[in-house]
């Protein structure tokens, strides 16, 4: 059986390459597939400990995970869409304000 | 003229958040190899998805491998999904200036264009229901 280390590194590498997006991205998409690499890191790692201590609360905890992210990216992808049609563009530096 | 590519550029402002990333990678790989987890308990009997499923509805009698119910997060998650589709659609459309959904209509079907656009019978509405600019599209 894989040990639960490997599983935790590849999980570290995820979550840091998510990290990086969000500190370099201006694309809100990218922005937006960079919190989910960070997202998908955390479910890995529920995953991981639940194989570890023979428990299913981790897989099905990562299911509501998923569940979340979606309702996320649904309400994220609005946003972009509103950020689109004010700014003229994706760019998260542009919008400083919350009104306009 | 071209230049060759270059790993690191020096200048960027990419270069100090890269740095952050591996750094904060560096530190939590060698927090979890030194770590020491013993070997994994896994799932020796039963079926895994069919314990997803108990623990989803409750019903931990009849499961093979140990869970905690999750019937309340269960229904807690339906109805964030609920609102979340709800805020995306408020979102999404625009506030007043045309319907965001053009009925059907029966008259453009009968011409035959396949790639008609929807909104084509009123001019200066995009297809989102907002005002539609010029050369757009």
């Amino acid at each position: 059986m894989v040990p639960a280390q490997y599983y935790l590194v590849l999980s570290a590498a995820l979550f840091c390459i998510g990290v990086f997006g969000v500190l370099t991205r201006r694309n809100a998409l990218f922005f937006l597939m960079s919190v989910e690499l960070m997202l998908n890191a955390a479910n890995l790692n529920l995953v991981a400990f639940s194989l570890q201590h023979g428990n299913l609360t981790g897989q099905v905890f990562s299911l509501f995970t998923m569940a979340l992210a979606a309702a996320e990216v649904a309400v994220g992808i609005g946003i972009i869409l509103v950020l689109y049609r004010n700014f003229e563009g994706v760019d998260v530096t542009k919008a400083t304000t919350m009104r306009w | 003229v071209t230049t060759r590519p270059e790993l690191v550029d020096m200048d960027s402002s990419r270069l100090l958040p890269g740095l952050a990333a591996v750094a904060l990678f560096l530190v939590m790989a060698a927090a979890f190899v030194t770590a020491g987890f013993g070997a994994a308990a896994g799932f020796p009997g039963g079926s895994v998805t069919a314990g997803i499923g108990y623990a989803m509805f409750d019903l931990l009698d009849l499961a093979a491998i140990g869970s905690e119910g999750f019937l309340i997060t269960f229904l807690i998650i339906a109805l964030v999904l609920d609102a979340a589709l709800e805020a995306a659609v408020m979102l999404a459309r625009r506030e007043g200036e045309g319907e965001p959904l053009e009925a059907y209509d029966e008259a453009d079907a009968d011409t035959g264009a396949e790639d008609a656009d929807p909104t084509a019978g009123t001019p200066g509405v995009a297809a989102d229901g907002g005002p539609r600019k010029g050369g757009e599209r």
